[in-house]
């Protein structure tokens, strides 16, 4: 024989069902609706997406916001830079070249599959305001062409992701420009 | 007596958000910055190894859950030591055998049998075993066992990181010495809050509603970590 120094109260068979039957729904309901949402972004009620729950269940290096410069060499080809940006599911950002009036800059993106709304525009160096000049404005998965900047200042792309899955942005580009860079 | 009554009901309250605060603030595997050093570090590194073991436990709400349902109904000392050096003896076995003879665990699996550890000790303060199925399993055999589950976890946790195997034991030792300070320390203030609580009428009648609470959160977690095999492997 064991010895049994725990004095358990042993409950009634009415409480224990009660008990049990409590603790399943309530597992039940912490899964389905909090922790399901939150690690998986597994949310069949929509109370995690209400709560802002699912944004927590993206991976967190495909969360960031970033750019990854390919090596020179033979790779850029035709190129001066080639950039990968990774926009984030759900999220924007901007990525922006100093570019002289008169300057050209020949570019050509596309992402990797999902279609994104961009703003391809510039903004005139020294400008408080707020003032900027679009040059395209589509939602697409790929553009290319050469800019003539018609004033000195930043030049470059708004993108936004409204997917649910990130995006990365392969953008090339060549002519009188520098790099300014995510913003 | 209302005023007890409600006093008891409040900490009860804390005691749950506590709780629910804790499983939010830290997921249960090993930070970004503890990865990083993990990662990187080469020999033998007694403090940090010290330090990571005892946060581990502390942050631990898996073992922390466990431990609570054990001494829920523990009243004396010497049953209490006796019951926290059999978990220990488990977990530190197969900490050890886990980690020196590199055995290949799936974490998610074990993550969630201790998970039912919870559960099964919920279930036994409830007196559900006598109660439906007319037996009681032995309480000490099922820590020991338990606590053996508990140690893989935590070899699992230290296996991500392929550690040096030169003076590995040393590292291994300090984590499990670090894991035991982590426990006491937690322990202090775990039996610190249910003595208080042990003075009060209500003690008996919240039994019932915090070992539900047990079954449950031990549930939560088996479900977390199933989820988590299926969608990974």
């Amino acid at each position: 024989m064991f010895m049994n120094e725990t004095k358990i109260p042993m409950q009634s068979l009415k409480t224990l069902i009660i008990t049990m039957v409590s603790a399943v729904l309530l597992a039940f309901f912490v899964l389905i609706a909090i922790v399901g949402p939150a690690e998986y972004a597994i949310d069949p009620t929509g109370l995690g997406k209400a709560l802002g729950l699912t944004i927590l269940a993206q991976p967190v290096e495909k969360n960031a916001k970033t750019v990854v410069a390919c090596p020179a060499g033979n790779a850029l080809q035709d190129w001066q830079d080639i950039v990968m940006i990774t926009i984030p599911a759900a999220s924007e950002l901007e990525y922006k070249f100093y570019v002289d009036q008169q300057a050209e800059m020949a570019y050509a993106w596309a992402s990797d599959g999902v279609q994104l709304y961009f703003d391809f525009h510039g903004e005139p160096a020294g400008n408080k305001t707020g003032y900027f000049k679009s040059y395209q404005e589509a939602t697409s998965g790929e553009a290319e062409g050469v800019l003539t900047a018609p004033f000195t200042g930043t030049h470059g792309w708004y993108w936004k992701n409204t997917s649910s899955k990130p995006a990365t942005v392969t953008l090339k580009t060549k002519g009188q420009y520098r790099v300014k860079g995510l913003i | 007596m209302y005023s007890i009554k409600k006093l008891s009901f409040n900490s009860l309250i804390l005691l749950v958000l506590t709780c629910l605060l804790m499983s939010v603030a830290f997921a249960h595997g090993v930070d970004a910055h503890t990865k990083q050093f993990l990662l990187a570090n080469q020999g033998v590194a007694i403090g940090p190894f010290l330090y990571i073991g005892a946060k581990h436990m502390v942050t631990g709400y898996d073992h922390l859950l466990f431990l609570l349902g054990v001494i829920f109904f523990l009243f004396r000392t010497r049953d209490i030591v006796r019951y926290v050096s059999l978990f220990t003896l488990g977990h530190s076995l197969t900490l050890f055998l886990g980690v020196l003879g590199d055995v290949a665990v799936n974490a998610y699996l074990i993550d969630a049998i201790i998970g039912l550890s919870v559960v099964y000790k919920g279930f036994d303060n409830l007196g559900g075993f006598q109660r439906l199925f007319g037996f009681q399993p032995n309480t000490q055999a099922a820590v020991l066992i338990f606590g053996l589950f508990h140690g893989l976890g935590l070899a699992t946790k230290l296996q991500d990181f392929s550690l040096p195997a030169q003076d590995l034991w040393k590292n291994l030792l300090a984590f499990n010495v670090g894991v035991e300070l982590g426990q006491i320390f937690a322990l202090l203030f775990i039996l610190l809050a249910l003595n208080i609580w042990r003075r009060f009428d209500s003690y008996y009648g919240f039994a019932v509603i915090t070992n539900t609470l047990l079954m449950s959160g031990g549930l939560i977690l088996f479900g977390y970590q199933m989820a988590g095999f299926i969608m990974v492997v």
